[in-house]
């Protein structure tokens, strides 16, 4: 009896480590999200039996899970914080970064908003409450409703770094949202709305302003003359060892599969190499 | 008090009562009514020669002969189209440029148009996200995407208000090869797209194809069942346990009430706390799994409805004739055996229907899953994975594909289709708990 226990605890034990070596957990940002799932499904098929489970719970929230093993890559559309990456080397935890795309951070307005674009120092103006009215931009005697994502939310920190100054703070009349899609359906339905997402949820319902003149999209952040430009990464405990689920996983984002993948998304893919490429 | 006045009372007060059993009913249908109507859709709907294919060659599914033959019909059908494009693109080379400089804009809008319509042109390189490999694989989408065609959809700002303005793009290119693209298009829709009445029932069970785009459900139910019954397995016993404890064995006092009230704040909490609860105990202390899972989402969700299962529980018991237990004990029955073969049976319709009850309710949750079991995009869960794989719900997922999704206004059938399941699953269930209760009840007459 006893023996069959042992039995059966060893096969039980063995079916875990199987599982665990073709099993990958993802956890964070919504601006990642669509890269992700993608990347997850395009895996899944060509690999029969492996599982990549891909959460949405913003950029922290990746960022928690990492530090908390509950992920194998956490995706973010920042850097990981100071505080943060403390927090993991107290828990040994050794961060790796990987780019796996560009991405543009849109401002975005309902279509029948006269404004065809700002300057950065006008949509600092905005978010930090200095403008309140579309005629003080150049538009129509309407009051601006800002729209924001929360403060878990990657998108929300690379905005804050790349349009306010260091003590500027969001005005306090600003709705937080939870996520890309929500500032979009937000911002199409609300026609004094302004709001900021990922290049990939721009869609013809919202209009994206030119930002000192120039337009947001794939070729403009490709040659870095669109100001609101920034990486989106996940991070992974460790460098993964080569050959591993998480290694061929990461390793899509550079292959011409996977760049494709993240062009018809939206978003902008690494540039590589021609010596780097296998 | 006059005779009149009272009776004016009464009418006022039964009136009142009606009227508020009226808007309950009205906000039901206006707020069920649609979910019925458009989720009725992910099931049942005009497919066109894409879906068939996509169907073919995602699912295996289909006649493939008689498919080949309808393709080869489309195809030629759609040969003008293409035919057009292409005459056009080498029109465009010999145009002056000016002309060129007018038309190529539109060119491209109408051409991208035409892909998202009908699919990417034969001979190209093929795209690599399945959602871009077929055209409209739906009539009512096919109809709308047909008009991106057909118009340009510009915004006049001279008003004080930009006005939306829908220009016909035929006009432009009156006189060129393209212009034979808008006829067709607008008059031989159907002959493009061949919608035909479809039954699409295995949307309840067919993974989902690129994030919803095609395929169906099926990881999404079987996460919330096992969600639900992984919550009632857990919850049930505890529950009857300790509403038996309240109920036989628990003496008034001090501890009796402290626990009661313990009871009843649980069934306050917000289910958001649960949510956090689960994962900073169950997961990050306790370690019940490597990260979110099954399991984890069961045992939070157990705590959540604990409260309802003892309430309902401890009623049944507590609504036992007196009588039975007496008989039962002069009868020379333990305490024990009484509570086990007397008062549990007899209470057993009410029980039963608090446990159907909780289980609609752990289904329909969502808060207390976003961090302990749900993710967006996951296979579909074996049994044998359930302590250390998340699994897709039907409510996070639809509160994901609502709000989170990239393409949201693209999937609206899914999400309607979802939303109908979720709800028909719930009333399955509370219809399942009436039935139970009257067949049990019955029995126990008899």
């Amino acid at each position: 009896m006893k023996n069959m226990m042992l039995l059966a605890a060893s096969v039980m034990t063995g079916c875990l480590c199987v599982q665990a070596q073709d099993k990958l957990t993802l956890d964070g940002s919504t601006t990642v999200g669509p890269i992700a799932k993608a990347f997850a499904e395009y895996h899944m098929r060509q690999n029969p039996g492996t599982t990549i489970t891909v959460s949405e719970s913003g950029s922290g929230n990746g960022a928690k899970a990492l530090l908390n093993g509950t992920c194998d890559i956490a995706t973010l559309s920042r850097d990981l914080k100071e505080t943060e990456r403390k927090a993991m080397k107290e828990k040994g935890i050794t961060p790796v970064q990987h780019v796996v795309a560009f991405d543009a951070l849109p401002l975005m307005v309902h279509p029948s908003n006269k404004v065809k674009g700002l300057t950065v120092a006008q949509v600092r103006d905005i978010f930090t409450g200095k403008i309140k009215n579309w005629k003080d931009v150049g538009g129509s005697d309407l009051a601006i409703v800002l729209v924001s994502r929360d403060t878990n939310s990657g998108t929300y920190e690379s905005f804050k770094d790349l349009v306010l100054a260091k003590d500027d703070r969001i005005s306090e009349g600003a709705e937080y949202v939870g996520s890309n899609g929500a500032i979009r359906q937000r911002v199409q339905v609300t026609k004094g709305a302004i709001g900021y997402a990922g290049l990939g949820f721009v869609d013809r319902s919202v209009k994206a302003l030119e930002i000192n003149g120039i337009v947001p999209c794939v070729e403009t952040v490709r040659s870095k003359t669109y100001p609101l430009a920034r990486p989106l990464f996940m991070f992974t405990n460790g460098e993964p060892k080569a050959e591993s689920l998480s290694a061929r996983f990461l390793g899509l984002a550079l292959t011409d599969k996977g760049q494709e993948i993240i062009e018809e998304i939206g978003f902008i893919p690494v540039e590589v190499k021609k010596t780097e490429k296998k | 008090m006059t005779m009149w006045k009272r009776k004016l009372l009464d009418r006022l007060f039964s009136g009142s009562a009606y009227g508020a059993i009226a808007v309950m009913a009205f906000f039901l249908v206006i707020v069920i009514g649609p979910i019925f109507l458009k989720g009725i859709g992910a099931y049942l709907f005009e497919g066109t020669i894409d879906y068939r294919r996509m169907m073919l060659n995602q699912f295996n599914r289909g006649d493939e002969q008689a498919l080949d033959v309808e393709w080869a019909e489309v195809k030629q059908e759609r040969k003008i189209i293409y035919d057009a494009l292409f005459a056009f693109e080498k029109e465009l080379d010999n145009m002056s440029s000016s002309r060129r400089r007018e038309l190529k804009p539109a060119f491209k809008q109408t051409k991208e148009a035409v892909a998202i319509l009908l699919g990417p042109e034969p001979g190209t390189p093929l795209p690599a996200l399945p959602r871009r490999l077929y055209g409209q694989t739906r009539w009512e989408r096919a109809e709308l995407k047909a008009k991106d065609v057909l118009f340009e959809e510009s915004w006049d700002y001279s008003g004080a208000q930009g006005k939306k303005v829908m220009t016909p793009r035929a006009p432009l290119f009156k006189g060129t090869a393209l212009e034979p693209l808008f006829s067709k298009i607008e008059k031989d829709l159907e002959s493009l797209m061949r919608p035909e009445r479809t039954f699409y029932p295995q949307f309840l069970t067919d993974k989902s194809i690129d994030a919803h785009f095609f395929g169906g459900i099926g990881p999404e139910v079987m996460g919330t069942i096992y969600l639900a019954l992984g919550a009632m397995l857990i919850a049930v016993p505890l529950g009857v346990i300790a509403a038996i404890y309240f109920q036989e064995y628990a003496k008034e006092g001090f501890v009796f009430s402290l626990l009661r009230s313990c009871v009843n704040t649980l069934a306050g909490v917000p289910s958001v706390v649960f949510g956090l609860f689960g994962l900073a105990f169950f997961i990050n202390t306790l370690r019940v799994s490597p990260g979110k899972s099954v399991v984890a989402g069961a045992l939070t969700l157990a705590l959540l409805v604990l409260p309802t299962v003892i309430r309902a529980a401890e009623e049944a018991i507590a609504s036992v004739p007196r009588t039975y237990k007496e008989a039962a004990l002069s009868l020379g029955a333990g305490k024990w055996r009484t509570i086990l073969t007397v008062i549990l049976p007899a209470a057993l319709p009410g029980i039963l229907t608090g446990i159907v009850i909780s289980m609609g309710r752990a289904a329909g949750e969502t808060a207390p899953i976003i961090f302990t079991a749900a993710v967006s995009v996951g296979p579909m869960v074996l049994p044998s994975e359930i302590f250390t794989t998340s699994t897709p719900a039907l409510s996070w997922n639809l509160y994901n594909i609502c709000t989170e999704h990239e393409a949201v206004d693209e999937i609206r059938h899914v999400q309607y289709g979802m939303a109908l399941t979720l709800v028909m699953i719930v009333l399955a269930l509370n219809t399942l708990a009436i039935v139970l209760r009257a067949k049990v009840s019955r029995k126990l007459k008899g």
